[in-house]
């Protein structure tokens, strides 16, 4: 029998995995997908970007999309037919494989949303179960041994640190960052350096950045970008189970006895643990739970609280952009634009609570970056003119060749509260199954109009530095589309049983031996990228669990 | 061995079956996919040719592979099908029988309709895939899209194409 068995691979599993295995304890992983080695990896944005090789095909495994308007009534979408994809990374290590680690912390504000700002109609704001300080530490356990780069300055909402500055130096950068430097300070705002889960030179037995050019949604090469695999699984002695698609777990006397999970050929296998550990990801973990009902949880184990699934947030915001072009520089600017390969790392914080007439908000963060060096979705943009009209033959070919080779965008991304509604949580549907023949999960989905008045409001900012740099054809979409690898509730955590599904250890209030450490346990989401805080949290519960089976508590 | 000349003969024969061009209830004439894709490439983006990149062979890629869903499949080859009928109800001819004037006109007419312009955008991007994607999947020819655009592909390169 192994002393833990986790369900899943990504940022909220292989903490524990990491931390308990090198403690001593038999561990085993199980991760649907498959094994990827740095060698394994590699730029091919067909394969990677346009033929999605890292998520599972639609018409194998897919979800029910009911999105809901602001009357209350809702269109469902199948996924498989409407090619709406909620799936990130299956493979070991998860998304974080894929992401770009633009890595910010939480605010103290953001664990105490209700207290602060108060409640808004409509909203089921809570406080967090736990305060910052308790995190901090674990914020600061993840910049030493995943890596995280950057540069600490001083503005406004920096939040209280128990370090002067991060472990490892910024990442290069492209001149344009200068640019960007002295329109901030014209406009009076603070150019944050956006720290990265990236390491810029070889370090903790991993190769340091090559600056390929190819960054996010790609998997990376060196084992630099401080993926849950390259920086944790790949260190440590826990056992790791691929092609394993967990469908029920089993449970006996407020214990989970054991789960139970099929290849892709169908075959079931049975593992029996002392601890088990879910951190499927948000959606997923939900809809486990949920499909697992048995005659003691008949509406899904761990689910007395009906709140399973409930209260599923999103990061909301949206981005924007605008073009620097050749004829407004000269050539010392043309080349520093087109320097590629480095990268741009620049963040704005100064509306991380903002006041407009006598009501204070709740801001956010808005991070600069280059547009995505993937070439055939750069042309794909300049296929209509700017009157909608589709181009095609000489005058396509001469629109490309001068916007891909005299002119450069850089883009926005605006990060706030995905306030969580009733009309917004995971179920699973009565005839849907996927390949597996399991139940799909439905993401129901609902955006709270206060998301777009606040994404507004700092889309806006970031247009103003857009402007005083020289940028041109500026715009931006804030929408309350859905940004499907930026999903986290479900499982929040809370004091009160009847109100959450998970206590502040991320125990679940009904079973004594079982953890969620993926973002379910998020009550609210903080304006920031989720995954930093999610590899804090689960080292904290990974302390957690270390000291039960130290204490023989279980 | 056997198993790998049935799959390809199944491959070719999907990519080179025919479509049947139907000039109201009448059957008008019978082309493939891969006839009216070459010409069409042609005509919505020469510089291919000038590049020497082929960008037609592409198409088969896209027929058959496991990731690209079947109602996109259909949609493609029902294309072709709808941009041949729409030239024989216009010039009485297939489309790789027009003139080069009269394919230009017949590409203006079908971009009016909602299908049409659909159906050419989804093309043109398999046509830039072909161009633009790493070397390996049989377009871009020693690299000649990238260099057309001064572009460096990511480091390190595929070593064999995902199909």
């Amino acid at each position: 029998m192994y002393d833990i068995c986790i369900i899943g691979s990504g940022a909220g599993a292989s903490p524990i995995a990491y931390e308990l295995s090198n403690a001593g304890y038999k561990v085993v992983v199980l991760e649907k997908g498959q094994d990827y080695k740095e060698d394994d990896f590699n730029k091919d944005e067909l394969a990677v970007c346009r033929r999605d090789m890292f998520t599972p095909p639609l018409n194998e495994q897919k979800h029910i999309i009911n999105e809901y308007s602001q009357s209350g009534k809702f269109t469902r979408y199948d996924g498989e037919k409407s090619g709406w994809n909620f799936w990130n990374g299956s493979m070991v290590g998860g998304s974080s494989n894929l992401m770009s680690g633009y890595f910010h912390r939480m605010k103290p504000n953001d664990f105490q949303l209700h207290s602060t700002y108060g409640k808004i109609k409509g909203a089921n704001i809570v406080d967090w179960a736990i305060s910052y300080e308790e995190l901090e530490p674990y914020y600061t356990k993840v910049e030493k041994v995943i890596g995280v780069s950057g540069k600490v300055v001083k503005h406004k909402y920096q939040e209280p640190r128990s370090t002067a500055n991060f472990p490892y130096p910024e990442l290069l950068t492209n001149g344009v960052t200068q640019w960007f430097d002295k329109a901030c300070d014209v406009l009076e705002f603070t150019s944050i350096p956006t720290p990265r889960a990236i390491l810029p030179k070889d370090a903790l037995n991993r190769k340091g950045c090559y600056y390929s050019n190819f960054c996010g949604s790609y998997g990376c090469a060196s084992g630099a970008k401080g993926s849950a695999r390259a920086a944790l699984l790949q260190k440590c002695k826990a056992r790791i189970i691929t092609d394993a698609f967990v469908y029920k777990i089993d449970t006996k006397h407020k214990k989970v006895k054991s789960v139970h999970y099929y290849t892709k050929h169908g075959i079931v296998h049975v593992i029996n643990a002392k601890i088990f550990v879910l951190a499927a990801q948000a959606i997923e973990t939900s809809r486990l739970l949920l499909n697992s009902k048995n005659k003691d949880f008949p509406n899904g184990v761990a689910n007395s609280s009906g709140e399973v699934g409930k209260n599923l947030i999103f990061s909301a915001g949206g981005s924007g952009q605008g073009r620097f072009v050749f004829d407004k520089l000269n050539k010392k600017e043309q080349k520093e634009l087109m320097q590629t390969g480095v990268f741009f790392n620049r963040s704005l914080q100064d509306w991380y609570d903002y006041e407009d007439g006598c009501h204070k908000y709740k801001g956010g963060t808005i991070d600069f970056l280059f547009e995505h060096q993937n070439i055939i979705s750069r042309v794909n943009r300049e296929l209509y003119d700017e009157d909608g009209k589709l181009l095609w033959g000489e005058k396509l070919a001469q629109n490309i060749e001068k916007n891909i080779k005299e002119s450069r965008v850089l883009t926005f991304e605006v990060f706030n509260d995905w306030l969580p509604t009733d009309n917004c949580f995971v179920d699973v549907d009565d005839k849907e199954r996927d390949a597996y023949g399991v139940p799909v999960g439905v993401i129901n989905l609902n955006s709270h109009p206060h998301d777009l008045e606040v994404g507004e409001h700092l889309a806006k900012q970031a247009v103003k530095v857009l402007k005083e740099m020289g940028a041109v054809d500026i715009e931006y979409s804030i929408s309350s589309s859905p940004p499907p690898n930026l999903v986290a509730g479900g499982c929040r955590f809370g004091n009160d049983p009847k109100k959450s599904v998970l206590d502040k250890n991320c125990k679940t209030h009904d079973l004594e031996n079982l953890y969620v450490t993926d973002a379910s346990f998020m009550p609210t989401g903080g304006s920031v990228p989720y995954t930093w805080t999610i590899y804090a949290n689960s080292f904290r519960v990974a302390d957690i669990i270390k000291e039960r089976l130290r204490n023989g508590a279980i | 061995m056997y198993l790998n000349q049935r799959r390809n003969f199944l491959k070719y024969s999907f990519l080179g079956s025919s479509v049947f061009i139907m000039n109201g209830c009448e059957l008008f004439s019978v082309t493939t996919i891969h006839d009216t894709i070459k010409v069409l490439h042609t005509d919505l983006f020469p510089k291919a040719n000038e590049l020497q990149i082929e960008t037609s062979n592409y198409i088969s890629i896209i027929l058959h592979h496991e990731r690209v869903t079947k109602e996109d499949k259909i949609f493609l080859k029902n294309g072709v099908k709808w941009l041949n009928e729409a030239s024989a109800s216009m010039y009485k001819k297939t489309y790789t029988k027009l003139l080069f004037q009269e394919r230009q006109e017949l590409l203006h007419a079908i971009v009016q309709k909602e299908w049409g312009e659909s159906w050419l955008h989804t093309v043109m991007t398999y046509l830039f895939e072909a161009m633009l994607g790493d070397p390996i999947y049989g377009g871009n020819n020693n690299e000649a899209g990238w260099k057309w655009l001064s572009f460096e592909g990511g480091l390190p390169r595929p070593t064999k194409a995902y199909l």
